[in-house]
């Protein structure tokens, strides 16, 4: 017995041990020739998955010529799990392990709260796609120079819908935008979203009540579809997850409710939402749509690579996103003819690049930190099962549907 | 006779060598290992705590909510207060503990699946009051801590988690050697010929929940001090109840050194999975804790002790 026991015994120890190992990598080899890009994403969602495969894009365009400074570029990204920890521990792994030389990936603020301490302990060049919460720009703090952020923070995003419903309402005055109703999920993304429309459209009559978003185990919304219904809004606005998406609209019909403008805020869209017919006239926010290839060049060389190459449509805007965390970051470094860490920061100060979402971008002071990248959303609806562009007018692509009918 | 004495003195010795080099063994890989490290410590706490009280045959789901509400009084004594690390990790305890006993003196009269509802309930409610009491708490967006634990330096804060994790093995061996083992076993094998038997169920029913909801605070504020911030989804995310569940049912339920192997099994292994197959490796991971659950019921802990069993009666 005794020598069964110690089997076992030893088969644990080596388990743990080779688990250790394993999860240590080749830490203690020689340095790396690649330049190395380090990515952090929730791989099982939408938005990751998408982000970290434009990425990869990217990647794979810079070595089919050349690659940068004359060295073949890498590619490692970890799933975050959507696990404050465990994306915490990815960029730990990057840095130590893998030895990577920039930074990119997010989505989550959450995620990334519990990231921002390793970060700063490394300090690499960071080129962030996701985290629209304030809280993480305080998190951040001033004077991080070598952070960059992508996405735009919250309060950009507010200041945005009020610039758009206040043009396309100048426009087109047949749409009338007086009254809202926003149903909110009740984390910090939907309640952050419900507290800055309070205050961004002051001047409007505005009510709201949260739902538990199905992402976080809910999915009945016919309270809050009920409420909305009785209070008559002009603007019905849902701010929730992909996960919501189809269900609210089914709740939505279920009780009869068809506001004058019905717009849903998720950060990314199920990739077969605009197949229902629910989706007709839907309206909503988003960086970025594949309808944008029609009005910007950059967007639409993006936009086929992703598709020859996956055989799939960006459906989110964590994609170009993704694509643009590299690309900018690979810009600098050609500019800089360095991959060290100062040079490149001051090259991307400098930058100015034009984004496959449709903007050229460089890189200013926001509310706290040095270097905020996009500071506003678009204004979409879904016509005809895909995502069309109505304001800013320079990327429109369509007229919008009104008033909504189903 | 006297092998059977031999081996059962090789057996401690041998676990408590594995014991000693997987906590030694983050300290010479670095960071991202001792990252890890902390990680599985975390769990393995919260699991340790939840078999503590099990033994009585209480089913708790309340470990998100204690958890939590110790990552906010942890956050904000050291923001309001200005307590130190420690200090505010102390004082967490404190008042996970201090609820417990309270909500305890109340809900330890329900038994098995209304004490489980119960307990989850209660965990609701401590996110709820905290999303919406937003002038103390933050509200959705949180609090952030101005410094962290060792100013978050890898080293330290992984031998803080491991002095914090052998004061917690130690406790649990504590319960399972003091007569307090005793009066649980037997009311969760017979409550009513334990009280026959002069047991006072009601309060070793209340030190037990007030002692491990003591715990899982206090490992929600070692959180806290470990990332910087707490937010209602992030702290009392129900991943801090169904996985220290799972790790002690894969390690073996009644047991210290159950949960402690259930937590580092598949704290490693969880990251293993994931660095090798980044797409599905939680489809893999969760077939893993199905078949071993299925074909191991009593775990890998009770597993052993059966094959030792076993072949003593051979001998």
């Amino acid at each position: 017995m005794s020598k069964k026991l110690s089997a076992l015994l030893f088969a644990l120890m080596l388990i743990v041990s080779m688990g250790t190992l394993y999860a240590t990598g080749q830490q203690g080899e020689g340095e790396a020739k690649p330049i190395k890009f380090g990515g952090v994403w929730p791989l099982g969602d939408i938005t990751g998955d998408q982000a970290a495969k434009a990425a990869q894009l990217v990647v794979d365009e810079l070595n089919a010529n050349g690659g940068l400074l004359g060295r073949p570029v890498e590619l490692i990204v970890i799933d975050s799990e959507l696990n404050p920890e465990k994306g915490a521990a990815a960029i730990e792994r990057l840095a130590t392990v893998e030895k990577v030389d920039f930074f990119v990936g997010g989505m989550s603020s959450g995620v990334h709260l519990g990231q921002i301490p390793s970060l700063k302990k490394y300090k690499k060049v960071t080129m962030w796609t996701g985290a629209a919460s304030s809280t993480a720009e305080a998190a951040v703090g001033e004077g991080q120079d070598w952070y960059f952020h992508l996405h735009p923070w919250d309060y950009n995003q507010g200041n945005s819908y009020v610039e758009g419903w206040d043009d396309i309402a100048e426009k087109y005055s047949n749409i009338s935008i007086d009254r809202w109703f926003l149903a909110y999920e009740e984390g910090p993304f939907g309640s952050a979203s419900f507290a800055a429309t309070q205050t961004l459209f002051a001047d409007m009559e505005i009510d709201g009540e949260a739902f538990q978003s199905a992402a976080m185990g809910g999915g009945d919304y016919t309270a809050v579809l009920q409420r909305a219904k009785d209070y008559n809004p002009d603007v019905f606005i849902w701010a929730g997850y992909g996960a919501d998406a189809l269900p609210i609209m089914e709740q939505a019909k279920a009780v009869n409710f068809t506001p004058p403008l019905f717009i849903g805020a998720p950060p990314g869209w199920p990739s077969d939402f605009g197949d229902s017919s629910l989706a007709e006239n839907v309206t909503l926010y988003g960086m970025w749509a594949p309808s944008i290839s029609k009005v910007s060049a950059v967007s639409k060389k993006f936009q086929d690579a992703y598709e020859a190459k996956y055989g799939e449509t960006p459906a989110t805007y964590f994609a170009p996103l993704g694509y643009t965390s590299i690309e900018i970051i690979a810009k600098a470094v050609e500019q800089a003819g360095s991959v060290e860490t100062e040079a490149v920061i001051k090259a991307l100060k400098a930058i100015q690049y034009e984004s496959p979402l449709g903007e050229t971008i460089s890189f200013s002071p926001s509310n706290v930190i040095s270097n905020q990248g996009f500071r506003n959303q678009k204004i979409l609806q879904w016509q005809n099962g895909s995502q069309e562009v109505i304001w800013p007018f320079a990327f429109a692509t369509a007229e919008p549907a009104y008033p909504f009918t189903r | 006779m006297s092998s059977t004495v031999q081996k059962n003195k090789t057996w401690p010795v041998i676990f408590g060598i594995v014991g000693v080099i997987v906590i030694i063994l983050p300290f010479f890989t670095g960071p991202y290992v001792q990252s890890i490290g902390r990680t599985v410590i975390t769990y393995m706490i919260l699991a340790i705590s939840w078999d503590m009280l099990i033994r009585s045959g209480q089913l708790s789901f309340g470990l998100a909510g204690f958890f939590g509400l110790g990552s906010y009084a942890a956050v904000l004594s050291a923001v309001n207060l200005h307590f130190n690390p420690f200090v505010s990790i102390l004082f967490a305890a404190v008042v996970a503990g201090l609820m417990a006993f309270l909500v305890g003196a109340v809900v330890l009269r329900l038994r098995g699946m209304y004490f489980a509802i119960t307990t989850l309930a209660l965990g609701e409610i401590f996110r709820i009051i905290i999303h919406n009491w937003t002038s103390v708490t933050g509200g959705p967006n949180g609090k952030l801590l101005p410094k962290l634990a060792f100013d978050g330096a890898s080293i330290p804060t992984y031998a803080m988690m491991v002095v914090f994790a052998l004061v917690i093995i130690a406790l649990s061996e504590y319960f399972k050697r003091s007569k307090i083992h005793y009066a649980l076993t037997a009311i969760r094998d017979n409550e009513i010929v334990a009280k026959s038997s002069g047991i006072n169920i009601y309060k070793y029913l209340l030190i037990a929940f007030t002692v491990t909801a003591a715990i899982q605070g206090a490992a929600g504020a070692g959180f806290a001090q470990l990332y910087g911030f707490v937010t209602p989804e992030s702290s009392f995310n129900a991943n801090y109840t169904l996985i220290p569940l799972a790790m002690a049912l894969l390690g073996g339920m009644y047991s210290t050194w159950g949960p402690v192997i259930g937590a580092v099994l598949l704290g490693v292994l969880g990251e293993f999975l994931k660095l090798y197959i980044p797409y599905g490796h939680l489809v893999v991971y969760g077939i893993i804790i199905i078949l071993v659950l299925l074909f191991m019921p009593q775990g890998i802990v009770g597993m052993a002790g059966k094959l030792l069993k076993k072949g003593e009666s051979h001998e």
